[in-house]
């Protein structure tokens, strides 16, 4: 009798524990659902409000509270947009070789002693806050670069701050996101590729460009693809150096770099925390733009990542 | 065949070989150019990396000797230290429960398959979303509709959602590397299966498990943009107690604020100002360094006191 009670019980224990680890598992969808539900839902309240769809994708006036109240608004967000894809691609385009090369290094050329050494540096570095790395920029980079084309550009009060500043600051935060994805790609291809490749005859390097590379080409995609994920949604660290509250003039168009500039989430982080109505509708708008851009780089990654072969 | 063939064909063949020797010199040369590279990039790399990090614990370490710095007023930075801490143990008490039953859920309970795969699409989904977003998603969630207002309470539910999916990730890794084994042999002595996560699968993967819970430490103490609009830049007068609805800064947005836009219109000098900038990027880093090497250390720790018990 006894005996049958405590089973029963440990039975009602483990079924309760089921339900309240299903609840748990069911709120890491319910989050994601509830974040494009109520992103989604405030995102299109500004175009009812004074906006309309082509002057907020492709006009370049962004003043959503109409200079604290004293003119018409202006949700022109294309200038923030362009700021955005224009750091992103370029610091993605200058990350990947370096982080390929860092990646084949790391798994193919390095001895033991330093493997272990530039594990735990790669991993700090994914962790590193951006706040850290923006005033790094704000000290190191905007200063040189500064001192680098200050004469070019002209403006020396703010020269420095910009396009350039971000792109370097990017670079900082994404190599080690895509080193170590990369790592990760590389490592999935087993030994017997790279056996076979030398016993043919291969050295090293024809190796790794013939036979490492081609097998991992999906895994070493998906580490881009996150990479700009990331770039995209990089916010203090880029908007410490960018400095601007309007795109320059694009006469001269090697100064456009070096001068204070602006892109999405910098926009957000200095615009968003006096907003009310509908300026700060338009910046949820914004919002759901980054967060629609990142859900398509994600699926992308999936679909990468489903097409691999070694995993 | 004339004697003219017969007599060219060791030239030829001389030739052969000449080009085969070229051939294998290029190639060679092509590797060894290849190598190299491959070291350079990777030099760069690690000295820009390493340096950084220098860099950023050298320039502040100074000002971490002032007893200023930890001051309580505006050019201390007393009360962000004690804000970053606090909100590193609510956001924490509140995201590791779930965190580790949903991935209890996901590894013992699920059967692998459509529903899991939608679960680690949604996870990975949730990682994606930039912090920003994820910041102004707290204010509609939990600011209004939750009626929370800008407070700890509604930064530490959006670090929930931050923190979510790496937790999930790093419990379940943790949790797939308990030998099946282990499992079995609870099943088969007729434990249910919550006995047998509680008394052998836990204990198991307990180094995982703290290892998840320091990188998952680490992310809230660096983390700024998501608490930007739900928790404020500003302190009510007394940060000093453990009430979660007030606001507060923390020491990156506080960084942030005095470094970026409030440069200049604090009512500090510019010498107070580098002190706390400089200063809480040398600490940030400090604290940085500690819980890495803190989770190798004491994931080894543990390990080496599980296996051996």
């Amino acid at each position: 009798m006894q005996v049958q009670q405590r089973s029963q019980a440990s039975y009602a224990a483990d079924h309760t524990a089921r339900i309240v680890f299903l609840i748990c598992a069911a709120l890491v969808v319910l989050v994601i659902v509830a974040i494009f539900a109520f992103v989604g839902a405030n995102a299109f309240k500004v175009f009812g409000e004074g906006a309309n769809v082509g002057t907020f994708f492709f006009g370049t006036n962004w003043d959503p509270t109409g200079n604290g109240g004293f003119t018409p608004p202006s949700f022109g967000a294309g200038g923030l947009i362009l700021g955005s894809i224009v750091i992103t691609l370029i610091s993605v385009v200058i990350a990947t070789p370096l982080s390929f090369g860092m990646a084949l290094f790391f798994t193919e050329l390095s001895p033991r002693w330093l493997t272990r050494l530039l594990q735990p540096l790669i991993e700090i570095f994914t962790g590193m806050p951006s706040v850290v790395i923006g005033f790094f920029g704000l000290v190191v980079i905007v200063p040189f670069l500064l001192r680098l084309v200050g004469n070019i550009v002209g403006n020396h009060q703010t020269a420095g701050f910009g396009w350039g500043a971000a792109i370097v600051v990017l670079l900082i935060m994404i190599l080690p996101t895509i080193i170590s994805i990369s790592i990760d790609a590389l490592r999935a291809v087993p030994n017997s590729i790279r056996e076979a490749s030398l016993a043919l005859g291969s050295t090293r390097w024809q190796m790794m460009v013939n036979a490492v590379l081609p097998a991992a080409t999906t895994g070493l995609a998906t580490a881009v693809v996150l990479g700009m994920a990331r770039a995209i949604g990089e916010t203090l660290a880029v908007s410490l150096v960018l400095g601007g509250s309007s795109l320059p003039s694009f006469k001269n168009l090697l100064a456009v770099f070096f001068q204070p500039n602006v892109n999405i989430t910098q926009a957000i982080a200095n615009g968003f925390g006096e907003a009310i109505g509908a300026a700060s509708d338009a910046y949820y708008t914004l919002a759901f733009v980054l967060l629609v851009i990142s859900f398509i780089f994600v699926s992308i990654s999936r679909y990468l990542a489903s097409r691999s072969v070694y995993k | 065949m004339s004697a003219q063939q017969a007599v060219q064909a060791p030239a030829r063949g001389n030739e052969r070989v000449e080009e085969l020797k070229r051939i294998v010199q290029r190639i060679e040369v092509g590797n060894r150019i290849g190598v190299s590279v491959l070291w350079v990039i990777a030099a760069i790399i690690a000295v820009l990396f390493v340096g950084i990090i220098v860099y950023l614990l050298v320039q502040g370490a100074a000002y971490l000797f002032v007893p200023q710095f930890y001051g309580t007023s505006d050019a201390g930075v007393g009360r962000e230290i004690f804000n970053t801490f606090y909100i590193l143990i609510l956001a924490e008490v509140i995201s590791m429960p779930i965190a580790l039953a949903a991935a209890i859920y996901l590894i013992e309970y699920a059967t692998q398959g459509a529903l899991v795969t939608a679960f680690h699409f949604a996870a990975e989904t949730l990682a994606s979303v930039p912090s920003i977003v994820l910041g102004l998603f707290g204010v509609l969630a939990f600011s209004i509709s939750l009626h929370l207002g800008i407070s700890r309470i509604a930064g530490a539910l959006t670090l929930l959602c931050l923190n979510l999916p790496l937790a999930l990730r790093l419990f379940e890794s943790a949790l797939a590397s308990v030998p099946r084994e282990l499992r079995e042999g609870a099943l088969a002595l007729g434990a249910t299966k919550w006995r047998m996560i509680r008394t052998v699968v836990i204990p198991s993967a307990l180094p995982g498990i703290v290892t998840a819970f320091i990188l998952t430490a680490g992310k809230i103490i660096g983390e700024a943009a998501a608490l930007l609009f739900t928790m404020g830049l500003n302190n009510p007068s007394n940060v000093f107690t453990l009430d979660p609805s007030i606001a507060s800064d923390t020491l990156t947005t506080h960084l942030y604020y005095v470094a970026g836009p409030g440069a200049g219109s604090l009512g500090l000098t510019t010498a107070q100002e580098t002190t706390i900038t400089a200063g809480s990027a040398t600490l940030l880093i400090l604290l940085l360094l500690i819980i890495n090497l803190g989770a190798r250390v004491l994931g080894r720790y543990i390990e080496r006191r599980v296996t051996a018990a």
